[in-house]
């Protein structure tokens, strides 16, 4: 089974390598091992994480693409939908019925044809637009309702961090 | 507060995991697909209770072995490939018309809105499992003898179950008008397809059922063995009218691979 899944992974390298999506690099931490995966994510324009870059860890089951990757953003982060500990908490990366948060049953699902892409464009536009519902974050998500002048000025010192700027 | 909440959550997953690890190690001790077994093993199952007692002897009358599947949400994809591959190993005529049906569904899915990069693996390995049981190639009990052994390989059992999925999901898209007036609760189509049809291990309804046969042109007859009156089983075809080449029993929750007499 890890054969398959291992192909598949290594289809996807090379199709994101070609033909990369904005704002996106990604790609195995070592050509040892395709079931961990290392992201760089540019904070998308017009948003407060604009000219940010942040680096994510995607790890695969073995029975990928059956099941998800669970991805963990590695460098601080302070948003709705990520946890503290810097776990992405998005419906794309839950099966149906696998469900934590309890996402709204439109919210797009992991199902064998989706794909590593998918799965990090998801996350851009989680960046764009943070679902406020969703309490990975609950702090976050009330600065980001009640006070997003404040939650501004933290994305932007993350922003910063990322790119080793003093804050 | 927020380190509350996080613990909770962390907490809630824990758990989901342990339940998960729990019912894959009973399922795993299960086989994807059993030998064939004589019918009445399934009174091993209910000692003493009269309605199954009685509706297993009216399954005997009609059936003679059965094959069980792993409980794992994928039964009756599992079950219908099995059984339906296993039929054309002896029927040249219907394994050219599947196969050729088999190698022009790609395209279809991918004009269905599919991506096509995702799909090919799938498809590929689909397609891989159908040629390894042409009836030109070897003699029906060889050809059967790899059918069982490709379907206990989980890495081509559950390619060939995704793919069924992928057409039974495609087959609701093309009819989704049809396909609507079946779905209960809020759900559209397409909410439908993605969360219920799509992901592996979510369990098959009626609905599913209809689309993947009336998708690849196969009847099956279900013998639904329940608590219900009457202490026969009932059979039900889909679609109805069209000669089954696929039995299968139903009992509440999981499907299993029947052999008429």
């Amino acid at each position: 089974m890890a054969g398959s899944a291992l192909r598949r992974l290594m289809a996807e390298y090379k199709q994101l390598t070609l033909d990369p999506p904005d704002g996106i690099v990604a790609g195995p931490v070592s050509e040892d091992n395709f079931f961990e995966w290392e992201a760089l994510i540019a904070g998308p324009e017009g948003t407060c994480f604009e000219g940010g870059v942040f680096p994510a860890r995607l790890v695969f089951p073995p029975d990928y693409p059956l099941s998800p990757p669970k991805m963990k953003f590695t460098c601080e982060m302070f948003h709705p939908n990520i946890f503290a500990d810097g776990r992405v908490c998005i419906s794309i990366l839950h099966a149906p019925g696998d469900d934590p948060m309890g996402y709204e049953s439109s919210a797009e699902r992991w199902s064998p044809v989706q794909s590593v892409e998918k799965i990090l464009l998801s996350v851009v536009s989680m960046l764009a637009e943070p679902n406020d519902e969703s309490g990975a974050n609950v702090d976050a998500a009330i600065m980001w309702r009640e006070k997003r002048e404040e939650f501004n000025q933290i994305a932007k010192r993350l922003v910063r961090k990322t790119l080793g700027l003093p804050s | 507060m927020e380190n509350e909440q996080n613990d909770n959550v962390n907490r809630d997953e824990l758990i989901m995991q342990q339940q998960r690890d729990i019912e894959r190690e009973i399922s795993d001790t299960i086989p994807l697909v059993s030998e064939k077994l004589p019918v009445n093993c399934l009174n091993a199952e209910y000692i003493g209770d009269a309605v199954f007692t009685s509706k297993i002897e009216d399954l005997s009358a009609k059936y003679s072995h059965l094959r069980r599947t792993r409980p794992d949400g994928n039964c009756f994809f599992r079950a219908f490939a099995y059984a339906y591959l296993e039929h054309l190993i002896s029927n040249k005529e219907d394994y050219d018309k599947f196969r050729q049906l088999g190698e022009n569904s790609k395209d279809k899915l991918v004009q269905l809105g599919f991506p096509s990069f995702t799909l090919e693996d799938f498809h590929e390995t689909f397609m891989e499992v159908v040629k390894r049981v042409d009836p030109s190639t070897s003699n029906p009990d060889i050809l059967s003898e790899q059918l069982h052994k490709i379907f206990n390989d989980q890495g081509y059992s559950d390619y060939v179950v995704v793919y069924l999925r992928l057409l039974t999901s495609g087959k609701l898209q093309e009819e989704a008008d049809f396909y609507q007036n079946f779905i209960e609760g809020n759900f559209t189509i397409e909410e439908f397809r993605h969360q219920e049809v799509e992901p592996m291990y979510k369990e098959s309804d009626h609905i599913h059922i209809i689309a993947l046969c009336s998708a690849l042109g196969v009847g099956v007859r279900v013998e639904y063995m329940d608590r219900g009156e009457g202490g026969t089983v009932k059979a039900h075809d889909f679609p109805e009218g069209q000669t089954p080449k696929v039995f299968l029993i139903y009992r509440p929750g999981h499907y299993d691979i029947l052999y008429p007499k």
